[in-house]
Parts: structure tokens; sequence; C-alpha cells
């Protein structure tokens, strides 16, 4: 049996779809967070689960909104849940009185139980059920409660036969009535028909056109209005039949919004927050774990050199495996710290609600410069990696902006760009490192915001979107699920470590190790990589002030991942001659060059430049067209390279005087 | 309508009340047909009830409350919203 799962935005839906299928997709405490649909398998009932983005009515307004609706409408689902968020349930049932006009039977859970009574609401749930004329069960998809409840429902009604009931006023009714008897057509498409829907043009007959005219005589309104307001006239109904609502003092919410959205230290705490997320990965804890972890991949180096040498290993396999592979990965896998941390600031950040009032804040500044508050929202999916980023892109209705969006998105810092930025700034400018970490990201801000506008203004007139959001309450984040989010990002990033970097260490380690002839035990100058990277060094002499091959080639492999850099550098270092004790990478032969202007300047040219192929993919599905990707990602890495070569120019200048 | 402090009974547009001002919506007047509907579709028919809760830093935009939720929405589009004050 397949079941949809549909609701509002922010009403629980992932929550309870990860409880029910032992999945853990990702929540967010904001609205649009699950932007496709996800299929999983219910435990226990064996039955398809369906996970559809947050929709407030079946007459669609945003792509997401889209795709809930084709499904629910063409997916033939046997078996819709409901989510009905407790605390707001008069908006709430507004969908569901659209879901049961459809032939398919609806269960309501009303969701967020365990909050009702400080909001002082008391819901009689027989008496809903009675009224409304399905089963609804109060739940608790947090704190897992009333789902085995929710579970014998869905048992209890596979194959489940529905009858759709008369809500509206009799004048309504009878229109509906007519339409229905005229067309042979369900009470749903009865009343889009009505109302004149895109979907259902082919039915506009003159029947039709009559009985909505005569009603919108009568009423004085537009159809559209009509209905709203008969719709929610019923649902007020019903819910004061079955609803008490208390009025409470000052919510817990309400209160935090006095300070985090206050007039003068909202922006205050707001800049706080982000240097504080890059002060606690980057600058405290990062460089001391760093420098422990370096120190444990050396001496591992070390162990396994000795090993394979007594073991007999001839020399080209020894170098292999420890300057290729374990220089190459653990390199990556030494930052594994530092994104543990990002990780969990970024999960509770997302969980408390504290994103949704970022949007709320920034958007008249974004709006200053062309881009609407929704823009925000990909751009803090962004601190943790740009794919899902550019898809959450999809809750910004207008087109041009949202190309705009997925072209601007890959600036944000992701997590994979932590490690290039934790490893500059831990060695250049290691007591300010959470501060220069943190100014690339404001600088990230600033550039997106000047791209926007100037973008804006000189390729598109007239376009802007309508901000229209819900403010979530703030929540506690729950431990389980963060440390479990916390946990797959880390994970999926060792995984890479293992894969990807492994190959390219690989890779690298031949390139480096092998002249054009195929000979082995070459200088290092002779090597594939080198004669590569001469011939694009000259790219990179604005921003580095000398040819560097070395630098060259491992920013090229950003393109693969952008840990990928570091892990190319420090192969690199490691074959490169005279290297200091201690064998810090910028010591070595190879890196020594880099000065910390230098250093700035090539972070931000990594930064800025095309993303990595995961993203490139991501851009090229969202923007719909392999020629849109290309231009971006040229005006990308252009950009990258004019701002780098600025930073490194305007800093060797100032640094002279 | 600026600067002028609005009485119980006075129509104006919601973009016109203050913090803590409560309103009654007498009409939707917008030039987009699918922002209108998502307008209706999200609650703000005539006869609701809407409180302005929370306004942002810059002036914008508004939180407001209605139909036991709350919603951000622009000054844009609240002047676009006919309300009589309560
Ligand atoms: N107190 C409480 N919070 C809940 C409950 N269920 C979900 N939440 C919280 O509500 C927020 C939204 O949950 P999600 O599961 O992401 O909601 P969604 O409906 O999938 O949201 P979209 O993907 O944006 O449509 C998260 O912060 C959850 O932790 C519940 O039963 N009680």
């Amino acid at each position: 049996m397949k079941i949809a799962l549909v609701g509002n935005q922010n009403s629980g839906k992932t929550t309870l779809f990860n409880l029910l299928t032992g999945t853990n997709q990702k929540i967010g405490n904001w609205p649009g967070v699950t932007i496709e649909r996800k299929v999983g398998r219910i435990k226990d009932l064996g039955d398809d689960l369906v996970d559809l983005p947050g929709i407030y009515s079946l007459s669609p307004y945003t792509i997401e909104e889209e795709i809930s609706r084709n499904f629910v409408l063409d997916g033939k689902p046997d078996l819709i849940i409901n989510i009905v968020d407790a605390t707001s349930i008069e908006r709430s049932l507004y969908l569901t009185t659209q879901l049961m006009e459809l032939d398919t039977k609806v269960i309501i859970a009303l969701n967020m139980a365990d909050r009702l009574e400080a909001k002082g609401i008391c819901i009689d749930t027989e008496k809903l059920s009675k009224e409304i004329g399905t089963d609804v069960v109060k739940i608790s998809a947090l704190k897992e409660t009333g789902i085995e409840e929710l579970k014998s429902i869905i048992r209890r009604n596979k194959n489940a036969q529905v009858k759709s009931k008369e809500i509206f006023k009799s004048s309504l009714e009878n229109e509906i009535l007519k339409v229905r008897n005229e067309l042979k057509v369900n009470r749903f498409m009865a009343i889009k028909i009505l109302e004149n829907d895109k979907l259902y043009q082919k039915y506009q007959i003159a029947i039709v056109k009559n009985s909505r005219q005569k009603l919108e005589e009568t009423y004085k309104m537009d159809i559209e209005e009509i209905i709203a307001n008969l719709r929610y006239d019923y649902i007020v109904e019903i819910k004061n039949k079955s609803a008490k609502m208390k009025s409470v003092k000052e919510s817990m919410s309400d209160k935090l919004d006095k300070i985090f959205l206050n007039k003068f230290i909202a922006f205050p705490i707001f800049i706080a927050i982000m240097f504080l997320v890059y002060y606690l990965s980057v600058g405290v804890v990062g460089s001391f774990t760093v420098d422990w972890v370096a120190g444990i991949v050396e001496n591992f180096g070390l162990l396994v050199e000795q090993g394979l040498t007594n073991l007999g290993a001839s020399n080209w396999s020894t170098s292999l495996v420890v300057d290729g592979i374990i220089a190459g990965v653990g390199a990556v896998l030494g930052f594994v710290p530092q994104l543990t941390i990002l990780f969990l600031c970024i999960s509770i950040l997302e969980t408390t609600g504290y994103m949704s009032r970022v949007t709320f804040l920034l958007d008249k500044l974004f709006k200053k410069f062309g881009l609407s508050g929704e823009t925000l929202v990909p751009f803090i999916v962004g601190l943790g990696c740009s794919v899902p980023a550019i898809m959450s892109t999809r809750i910004i209705k207008d087109n041009k902006e949202r190309d705009l969006s997925i072209m601007l998105t890959p600036f944000i810092p992701c997590s994979a760009k932590l490690p290039i930025i934790a490893m500059f700034t831990g060695y250049f400018f290691a007591d300010n490192s959470g501060l220069v970490s943190a100014s690339l990201y404001f600088f990230a801000i600033a550039i997106i915001l000047l791209s926007a506008i100037i973008i804006k203004k000189l390729f598109m007139k007239n376009s802007g979107t309508a901000f229209i959001s819900e403010l979530p309450e703030y929540k506690l984040p729950s431990v389980k699920y963060v440390a479990r989010d916390v946990f797959d990002k880390v994970k999926e990033f060792i995984k890479r470590a293992g894969t990807i970097i492994l190959f390219c260490s690989v890779t690298i380690w031949f390139l480096l190790s092998f002249s054009w002839k195929l000979e082995y035990g070459i200088e290092v100058e002779d090597s594939i990589l080198a004669s590569i990277g001469n011939t694009i060094s000259w790219i990179f002499y604005p921003m580095l002030g000398t040819f560097s091959w070395e630098a060259a080639v491992s920013a090229i492999q950003g393109l693969v991942a952008k840990e990928q850099v570091i892990s190319s550098m420090s192969i690199i270092a490691g074959f490169a001659e005279e290297i200091e004790e201690g064998s810090m990478l910028f010591k070595s032969a190879a890196f020594k060059f880099f000065t910390p202007i230098s250093a700035y300047a090539f972070m931000v040219f990594n930064l800025f430049s095309a993303p990595c192929f995961g993203a490139i993919g991501a851009m090229k599905r969202e923007l719909g067209s392999t020629k849109k990707m290309l231009k971006a990602i040229a005006f990308q890495t252009a950009l990258a390279w004019i701002l780098a070569s600025l930073v490194f120019n305007v800093g060797t200048f100032m640094s002279s005087f | 309508m600026k600067n002028k402090v609005l009485k119980k009974g006075d129509k104006a547009h919601l973009s016109d009340l203050k913090i803590g001002q409560r309103a009654k919506v007498l009409g939707l007047h917008l030039d987009k047909p699918e922002l209108r509907r998502h307008l209706l579709d999200m609650g703000i028919t005539k006869g609701t009830e809407i409180l302005i809760k929370k306004v942002a830093p810059m002036g914008d935009p508004v939180d407001i409350e209605l139909r036991g939720y709350e919603l951000c929405i622009r000054k844009e589009e609240m002047k676009n919203i006919d309300i009589e004050v309560l």
C-alpha cells in the first residue's frame, strides 16, 4: 500500500516520516525544508510512505507545492496521512478540507500534541473526528506518543471507501452539485472547475460559467474568495465545537524574540553567532586538534613506512602508501574535529528556529539588493553543503531570482571548504584564525549582495517575489536528531575521504612520481604533474605573486571536492625538498612562498571559484540547461580570479607602507 | 495616512497599523492572482482578525497573528489589504 504524508510546512512531516520509517531525513525548524518527495517503508506495517514537501492548499504556489499536489492528484496514494499542527488547527484544517474532497481516505494526525497544554489549547479528538467525518489521532512525532494508535488506524483503513462530505452553505453546494452532475466529476474537480483552476481549463462550459457568475453576484466577491471564505467559516464552526483555547501569557518565543529581533541588538547578535560558529570550529578547538591529529597521521605514516620496509616492500609501493595515500587522505581526515563542530553548530541553529529569524531579520537588507528573504534559505543551508542548498532554491517563486540564487549559493563557504580555511588561517593567522575565517563568511555575503544587485540591474528588470512565510516558534533541539544528523554528515565526509580523496591521492602520487616517459625516481620538477602545473601557473600569478605549479594544480582539484585542495597540497609538500622538522606544509619548499596576504587571496579564490562537480551537477539540474550552468561557473570562476587578484594586490600595496 | 494615529473604526491598509494593533480584514487588492490566492489560502479572508505582533528590526517584514498562528509578510503586500481598526 502507498501512503502519502501531506501537511503544512513545518508541521513535523519529516519527523514523523523518520520515526515511522526509521531513517534520518533532514529536518529543520523553518518552513520548506523538504523539497523533494522521499519514499520509505513503514516499520512493522510494510507499507510505502511518501514524504512530500509542505503545502498549505491544493492550489500550488511554488514548484515544491506543485510536486505535492501532483503526487496527491496523480500518484494515486491508497491512503493520505494528513499531519496537522495541533497548535494551529484553524489554518491547518484548510488543507484537510481540500484533501477530503479527493476520493482517497484521509487520516488526520494532530501533531505537536506535547505543546498543546503550554499553549492553552484543548482539543476533543472524538468530537473533531465526528464533526469532520474521518479518523483523528493526537500524536507527538517528537515525543513519540500516539504512534501505535496511528499505526492501528492505518491498519484498519486499508482499502477504506470514502464519500465526500458537503461542508459549504447550500447556495454553493447546489452549484457544486450541478457541475458534478453535468460533467460527471468528483467533488474536488467540481470545485476546482468552478474556481476556474488552470488544471481543468477544458471543462469551462457555459453551465459552469453561469454558476460562477451567479455565485459571484450573490456574494459580491470573486469565486476564489467565496470558496476560501466559506471553507474557513466551516473550519471555525467545527473548531469552536471541538476545541477550546485559553489565552496564555506571553509565550517563550515572544520573549526570546524581544531579544533576537530587538531593533538594536538583533544584528550584533546575528554577527556574534556567526563569529562564534567559526570561532568554535576553526579557532579554539580547531588548531590544537589538528596538530594532534596531524601528529597521529605522521606517526602512523612513519610506522607504516617502517613496517613496509621491514616486509621488504619496494620503494615505490612504500611511497605510494605513505607519501600518497596516508599523506593525502590523512590531511583531510585531520579536519574531522572541526567539521564535527561546524555540523553541530549548523544543526543546532537549524532546529532551534533561529534560522527563520535570520530570514526575517535580513529580508529588507537583501531586498535592497534585489533578493528576497527566501533566498536566504539556500544561503543558510549552503553552510553545510551546496548541493541541498541549490535544491532548496525551489522555494523561490520567481524564476529569474531563483536562477540568480542558484548561481550565488556556492559562494557560501560550505563545510568542504572549511579544511582549506582552517589550514590557511590556522597557520597564517594563528591567534585570530576564528576571526579571519568568519571574515570570509561575511566577505561571501557582501559579494553575494553586490553580485545580486549588479546582475539584477543589468539583466533583470522588474522582477521580485513576495515574502510570505511562517515564523515558527523556538524549539529545543532534539539531542537524538542532532546527534544522528552530525554523525551522518561526518560519516559522509569520512566516506568521501576513503573513496574520492583516496582515488585522487593515488592519482596525484602517480603524476608526481613519474615523468611523461614513465620513469620513476625522478626529481619532482620533472614529474607529469609539475609540467601540467607549469602550463597553468601563470593564471594564479596575480593572486600569489609567484609562479607556483603546486598551488595551481591543487586549486584545480577543488573541482573534485573542495577538501581535495588540502589533500593535494599535503602530498606535494611531502615530495618537495628541504622540509623542516615538524613537516608543516607551509615550511616545505613547495609552499613556503605563501604570505598571509597570498594565503587570504588563495582562500578567496577557492571560496568563489566553480564549486565541486557535485554542486555543478545540482546547478545544471536546477538551472535546467547546460548552457546556463556553464555561464554560471564561468561567472563564478572569473569573479573568484578577479577578487583574489584584487585582495593580493591591494593587500600587498597597503602593506608596503 | 502617514503619522496619523489610527483609532477604532478607522478604515486603512494593514501596513498603516502599529505594533500591538488589531484589525479586521475588509478586502484584498493584489495584482498578482496567484499571490492573492495564496493569501486567501493562508487565511486572510474577509472578516479575519489580524494582530500586528512583531516588526523586523529594519521595519520590514512584519509578523502578524491571525487564525491562531503567525505569518511574516512584507509591507508591500500589506498595503494591498484593506482593514478596519478594532
Ligand atoms: N514539540 C514538537 N515539535 C515537533 C514535533 N514534531 C516535529 N517537531 C519539530 O518541528 C520542526 C519541523 O519539523 P519537520 O519534521 O522538519 O517538519 P516538516 O513538516 O517536514 O517541514 P517542511 O519540510 O519544512 O515542510 C522541527 O524543529 C521538529 O523538531 C512534535 O510532535 N512536537
